[in-house]
């Protein structure tokens, strides 16, 4: 193979020769979230639904999906018809429903996930899809269209983790969020880290990813965090200088939503601050003197942490 | 939408193996010349000049089979990533590089 530019010097030089799991021929396993808050109407989940039948009809791409639904959200709604309804003619009928009690929507990938490895092969590619999006609406149309490309370019382009992003405004309170706190906490606990992370995307937190069968053996061998599971991905992924891609999946710049109430934009940064710091202290506690760096770093986090707060109230208010 | 390279015909359902027309655009009035590379020509950097429109971007249409391909701008001798594409990966040199899907 030509070299791009005559003389430059690969900037990953091991990532070259490290060969990615997923491979072109490998089959795609779709794994739905489905909502926690059961939504008044079926008129996002209702569309959801019909798209994974469509990818249930092609079986030699995709496996069976898989729709992780919380018992909580079962026995909230036992007693709805339509949900009942719903669930047995639609979810049940177009995917295999795993029925499980969960912390956290992280849980619910971690088990999700899981039980899709362990149907999987070596070069196969796991694709999560969230539940809870605006699927009925024209953006939603948009994001449905678009959104196999993560789990192809996995296969086509041999690539371990593809990160899908929703491009919003810079008002966007999901936006204002990884800016002015996850990626200010990112570059107090991990720079490094960081700094190529935002080589790639301005969502760190996206709940729209594929990764490839390898990195998902061994993220789900690590220790699986409740909260910000995306972040932690990505941050083993760049530090095993595996192959990353970043996908716009659509556009929600001109949608008057992404308002968030203050207390949930405070729990948001909260959680992220307690992940980074325990991933920080699980990955340095072997070494010498870590605990001064850590009571050093902490000491740092909490000063970035309210300085978040203070600007995101600010400009959410 | 993000106006990144976009296949000219938009059928996202087309048969897998077919190919299609893309637009790729590059801004960069000041350059003396600007080239595409990328997974289609084995990353070569003279293979694909771009041309100089009266509007100063530089254009190439290409048919690039179904499937997602890795490219880049080579503009005065410099790998140029495009501000407008639908996704960044890595080459196989390790350098990030732009995604474009054809469908």
């Amino acid at each position: 193979m030509k070299t791009t530019v005559a003389g430059k010097p690969a900037a990953h030089p091991a990532s070259s020769t490290k060969k990615s799991a997923a491979r072109p021929g490998g089959k795609i396993h779709p794994v739905v979230i489905y909502p926690f808050r059961q939504p008044g109407d079926y008129a996002d989940l209702g569309p959801l639904y019909q798209w994974v039948a469509s990818l249930g009809a092609q079986g030699k791409k995709y496996a069976r999906p898989i729709t992780v639904m919380d018992r909580k959200t079962f026995f909230a709604n036992e007693g709805d018809k339509r949900f009942l309804d719903f669930r047995h003619s639609s979810v049940a009928h177009h995917s295999k429903i795993l029925d499980r009690w969960c912390v956290d929507t992280c849980q619910m990938w971690y088990t999700g996930l899981g039980a899709a490895l362990e149907q999987g092969a070596e070069g196969d590619v796991y694709w999560l899809i969230p539940g809870d999006f605006n699927y009925g609406t024209p953006v939603g149309q948009e994001i449905l269209g678009r959104l196999h490309d993560l789990p192809e370019i996995c296969l086509e382009l041999e690539q371990d983790f593809c990160v899908g992003e929703i491009t919003t405004d810079h008002r966007n309170s999901k936006q204002l969020i990884d800016t002015y706190g996850t990626f200010a906490l990112l570059y107090n606990w991990f720079p490094a880290e960081a700094r190529e992370i935002r080589q790639y995307t301005e969502r760190p937190r996206s709940e729209f990813f594929a990764l490839g069968h390898r990195f998902l053996r061994e993220a789900l061998l690590r220790r699986w965090y409740p909260y910000e599971q995306t972040v932690v991905l990505l941050l083993h992924a760049v530090s095993a200088r595996l192959r990353i891609s970043r996908f716009s999946v659509g556009n929600i710049s001109d949608l008057p939503e992404g308002r968030e109430s203050l207390a949930a934009v405070v729990q948001q940064v909260e959680r992220t601050e307690g992940v980074l710091q325990s991933l920080w202290r699980e990955r340095h506690q072997s070494g010498p003197g870590w605990i001064e760096h850590y009571r050093a770093l902490g000491i740092q986090s909490e000063q970035v942490r309210r300085t978040a707060l203070i600007l995101l109230q600010t400009l959410l208010a | 939408m993000n106006p990144g390279p976009r296949p000219i015909s938009t059928n996202r359902y087309g048969a897998p193996h077919s190919r299609r027309a893309v637009n790729f655009i590059c801004r960069a009035p000041q350059a003396q010349s600007v080239c595409l590379t990328g997974d289609f020509n084995a990353w070569d950097p003279r293979s694909h000049p771009m041309k100089q429109m009266p509007d100063k971007v530089w254009m190439l249409t290409l048919e690039l089979k179904h499937g997602h391909h890795r490219y880049a701008f080579i503009v005065d001798g410099q790998l140029t990533l495009d501000p407008l594409a639908q996704g960044i990966a890595r080459n196989d040199q390790g350098e990030r590089v732009s995604l474009v899907p054809v469908s």
